[in-house]
C-alpha cells in the first residue's frame, strides 16, 4: 500500500539485486561438498514406498551397524511389532551411555518395551544361569527359552540382552534368521504376514520335497501366490 | 535310511567300505575292519607335517561342493600363528532332498571321527566339532555313542594312543537354515550368532571359529583322509579323475529309482543316472538337475559330461549337495526352475541387496512365466538380473541361486521363450496353459 507509484516493484527488484550479489548457498555436489561437523550423521528417517507402506524390512542391519546403539528397534509397529525409534542428536549421548552400561553387564530399563506383556522371567533366568550368561551359547539359550514359552517373546529377548550384554539388535537378527525359532506363538501370523504368505516366502523343507516330487512328474504344486496354501 | 545302489564291481569303495557292518557304532568290529589304522599311522609314524604333505600329494578336494584343495587349506591353518585351532566337520546337509552325508554318518561314523582327529592332529587343533542336523535326533544319539566309544578306547580325548596328544571331540546339533551348509555361516551358528556370510579372505583357515584358524571340511572329505594316510597318496591319486581324484557319494534319482552310490569322480553322468534304473517306457530324458536346489539344469546332450568339479562348472552345474536328478519329459523346466529358485531365495540371509531383493525378483519373473503373465522383456530382464547378482555376489549361495534359471536360459531357451513370449507351456504343466494373444503385450 504505497503512495508512490512503482515503489513496490523497486523494493522487489532491490531484493532481487541484493540476493544476486550475495554469496550462493547452492554447491556443485558432488564435485563440491558442504562443510559439516565431523560427527554429523544426518537424521534417521524411514522411507515410505509408493503405496504408503514402510520400506523398512526390520532387518536390523542399521541397528547392528551402529557402533553406539543409537539406532534400535523399539516402540510399535512396522509389521505390528517394531519401529525404529530415533531422536534428536542430543539423545544420542544418552543412548551411548545406556549402551556402555549394557555392555558392562548392568540392567538398563527401556521404556519403549513397557507396553509388551509382562513375563515371568524366572525360567529365563534359570536358563541363562545354566548357560553361564554366555553370548557364545546364544543359540542354545534361545532354543531353551523357546522350549519353555513355545516362542520367543519380546520381553524374553530383552531380558537375554540385558543380562548377557548382547545387543538386542543382534538377538533379534539371530532369532529371525533360524527357521526353527519363532517370534510369535505357533499358528499366529509371522511378522505380520499371513501364515500362507510366509510359507510362500520361505518354504519349509517338507514343502520343498513334496513340490519337487510334484514338479518332476509334471503336476503343478498348488502353492503359488493367490492359491490356497497346501495342507 | 536311503538305500545304497549297487555299483559296478570295478569301482573303488572307500567311503562305503564298512557300510554293510551289522552295527556301525560297534567300535571293535570297525577296528577289525581297519578303522583308526590311519590315525595310528599318522600319530605314531608320520607326524603332522608329513600328514599334511601326504594329503596335499593326494590332491584331495573338498567334497562340500566348491572343491577347494584340502591339503592347501590344512597348510594354511597350520601355518597361521594362533593359540588355538579348530576342526569343524560339516555334516549339516543343507539340501532337504539329499541324504549322502547322513548316510555316511549313519553307516560309518568312525571314518568321519578318525578323519576329524587326523585333521586336528595335522593342523595342531585341540578341538574337533562335528556339526549335524538337530532334526536327526537318532543320528545325533548314535554319533555321541560312537564318540564315547572312541574316547573310551583311547582314540580321542586326552592322551590319544599314548602319544600325549589331546583332542576334544564333540557333536554339535545345529538347525534352522539351508545356509548352514556354507562354511562361514556354519561357524557363525557354532558361535551362537545370526548367520551371515563373511567376506573372504581372510579364509576360515586363517581366521575362523572365535577368530581362530579353523579347518571346515565336509564329512565325506574327512572320511577319505584315513584311507589316504593308511594307503598312501599315490594310491588315492590313481583313483577317479586325474585332477580331482577319489570318490564321492552321489544321490541318484530317476523315475526308475532312487538311492545313494559311491562314485569315482570323473564318471560320466550317463553311468551315474544309469545306476538309478531305466526310464519307464515312453519317457525320454529331458534334463538333468545336478547339484541340489541351487543346481544347474543340463540338457540330455550333457549326459557324457564327467561328474567332476571343473567339468560340471563349465557345463553350468556344480557338484553341490551331490544330487543328480533325472528330469523326464513330464516336467516343465520353468516350473522346476521356479520351484528351486524360490526355495533358495527364501533362504537368503538378507545381508546383500542383490541376493535379498534380486533373487526375489527372479522368482517373480518365473512366477509370471508360470502364470502366463509374462511380458516379452522378461527374458532379457532375467538375464540382466542374473548377471548382476552373480557379479555382485558375496557368497556362493547368492551366485548359485541364479543357476537353475540361468542354466535353463542357456539350454532350454525355446521352452522359456514359449512362456515369456506366448504364455504357453510346451509341457502342459503351467497354468493357465494358454493365454489369449491379447493378454501378451
Amino acid at each position: 500500500m504505497s503512495f508512490v507509484p512503482g515503489l513496490g516493484i523497486v523494493r522487489g527488484m532491490a531484493l532481487t539485486l541484493r540476493r544476486f550479489f550475495e554469496p550462493k548457498v547452492t554447491i556443485k555436489y558432488p564435485e563440491q561438498r558442504a562443510e559439516v561437523a565431523p560427527k554429523f550423521r544426518g537424521r534417521l528417517q524411514l522411507l515410505y514406498d509408493e503405496w504408503g507402506t514402510l520400506k523398512c524390512e526390520t532387518c536390523f542391519q542399521c541397528a547392528q551397524a551402529c557402533p553406539i546403539e543409537c539406532i534400535d528397534m523399539g516402540g510399535i509397529d512396522t509389521r505390528g511389532r517394531y519401529h525404529v525409534h530415533w531422536g534428536p542428536p542430543e539423545t544420542y549421548g544418552e543412548r551411548r551411555e545406556e549402551s556402555a552400561l549394557r555392555r558392562s553387564g548392568r540392567t538398563v530399563p527401556d521404556q519403549a518395551y513397557e507396553h509388551f506383556e509382562p513375563l515371568d522371567l524366572h525360567s529365563i533366568d534359570a536358563i541363562l544361569e545354566e548357560h553361564d550368561h554366555d553370548p557364545k551359547r546364544m543359540l542354545r539359550i534361545m532354543e531353551d527359552v523357546q522350549g519353555v514359552y513355545g516362542y520367543l517373546p519380546v520381553g524374553a529377548l530383552k531380558r537375554i540382552s540385558e543380562t548377557t550384554g548382547a545387543w538386542y539388535a543382534m538377538l533379534y537378527g539371530t532369532a529371525s534368521f533360524y527357521g526353527h525359532l519363532r517370534l510369535e506363538p505357533e499358528g499366529a501370523a509371522r511378522g505380520g504376514m499371513a501364515s500362507d504368505e510366509a510359507a510362500t516366502r520361505r518354504p519349509t523343507e517338507a514343502a520343498f520335497r513334496s513340490d519337487l516330487d510334484a514338479a518332476l512328474v509334471g503336476r503343478t504344486p498348488g502353492d503359488r501366490p493367490g492359491a490356497p496354501a497346501q495342507a | 535310511m536311503t538305500d545304497l545302489l549297487a555299483t559296478p564291481a570295478g569301482w573303488p569303495r572307500i567311503l562305503l567300505a564298512r557300510s554293510d557292518a551289522a552295527d556301525p557304532t560297534d567300535l571293535d568290529a570297525a577296528v577289525r575292519a581297519g578303522a583308526f589304522d590311519g590315525l595310528k599311522k599318522a600319530a605314531r609314524d608320520l607326524g603332522a607335517t608329513a600328514v599334511i604333505a601326504e594329503v596335499a600329494a593326494s590332491r584331495l578336494k573338498g567334497r562340500g561342493g566348491a572343491g577347494f584343495p584340502t591339503g592347501e587349506k590344512w597348510r594354511l591353518a597350520a601355518a597361521s600363528d594362533a593359540p588355538r585351532r579348530y576342526v569343524v566337520a560339516n555334516g549339516y546337509e543343507a539340501d532337504p532332498s539329499t541324504f549322502t552325508d547322513r548316510t555316511l554318518l549313519e553307516r560309518d561314523p568312525f571314518a568321519v571321527i578318525e578323519g576329524a582327529l587326523i585333521a586336528a592332529f595335522a593342523i595342531g587343533a585341540g578341538e574337533a566339532i562335528i556339526a549335524v542336523r538337530a532334526e536327526e535326533t537318532e543320528l545325533v544319539r548314535r554319533l555321541e555313542a560312537a564318540v564315547g566309544a572312541a574316547e573310551e578306547a583311547g582314540f580321542a580325548g586326552s592322551d590319544i594312543l599314548g602319544t600325549g596328544l589331546d583332542i576334544t571331540l564333540s557333536i554339535r546339533p545345529v538347525a534352522g537354515a539351508y545356509l548352514l551348509g556354507e562354511e562361514t555361516i556354519l561357524l557363525k551358528a557354532l558361535e551362537g550368532k545370526r548367520c551371515q556370510p563373511e567376506q573372504r579372505p581372510p579364509h576360515p583357515a586363517e581366521r575362523g571359529l572365535f577368530g581362530m584358524p579353523t579347518v571346515v571340511q565336509n564329512v565325506q572329505t574327512l572320511a577319505l583322509v584315513p584311507w589316504i594316510v593308511a594307503h598312501g597318496a599315490a594310491a588315492f591319486a590313481a583313483l577317479g579323475a586325474s585332477d580331482s581324484p577319489g570318490t564321492v557319494l552321489v544321490q541318484v534319482r530317476t523315475p526308475g529309482g532312487e538311492g545313494i552310490a559311491e562314485v569315482p569322480l570323473g564318471t560320466p553322468l550317463r553311468e551315474i543316472v544309469g545306476l538309478g534304473g531305466a526310464l519307464p517306457a515312453g519317457r525320454s530324458v529331458k534334463a538333468l538337475l545336478v547339484g541340489g536346489p541351487s543346481g544347474g539344469l543340463l540338457p540330455a546332450e550333457a549326459l557324457d559330461t564327467p561328474y567332476e568339479f571343473d567339468a560340471l562348472r563349465a557345463a553350468g552345474a556344480h557338484v553341490g549337495s551331490g544330487s543328480v536328478v533325472l528330469v523326464d519329459d513330464r516336467a516343465c523346466i520353468v516350473d522346476l526352475a521356479r520351484l528351486l529358485t524360490r526355495f533358495c531365495s527364501g533362504e537368503a540371509c538378507g545381508k546383500t541387496i542383490p541376493c535379498r531383493i534380486g533373487t526375489r525378483r527372479l522368482v517373480e519373473i518365473a512366477d509370471r512365466a508360470v502364470d502366463g503373465r509374462s511380458s516379452p522383456s522378461d527374458s532379457t530382464r532375467l538375464l540382466d538380473l542374473a548377471h548382476d547378482i552373480v557379479a555382485s555376489a558375496l557368497c556362493d549361495h547368492e551366485r548359485l541361486t541364479t543357476l537353475p534359471l540361468g542354466s535353463g536360459m542357456r539350454y532350454f531357451r525355446s521352452e522359456l521363450d514359449e512362456h515369456f513370449l506366448r504364455g504357453t507351456c510346451p509341457a502342459g504343466v503351467c497354468q493357465p496353459i494358454a493365454v489369449t494373444a491379447g493378454a501378451v503385450q
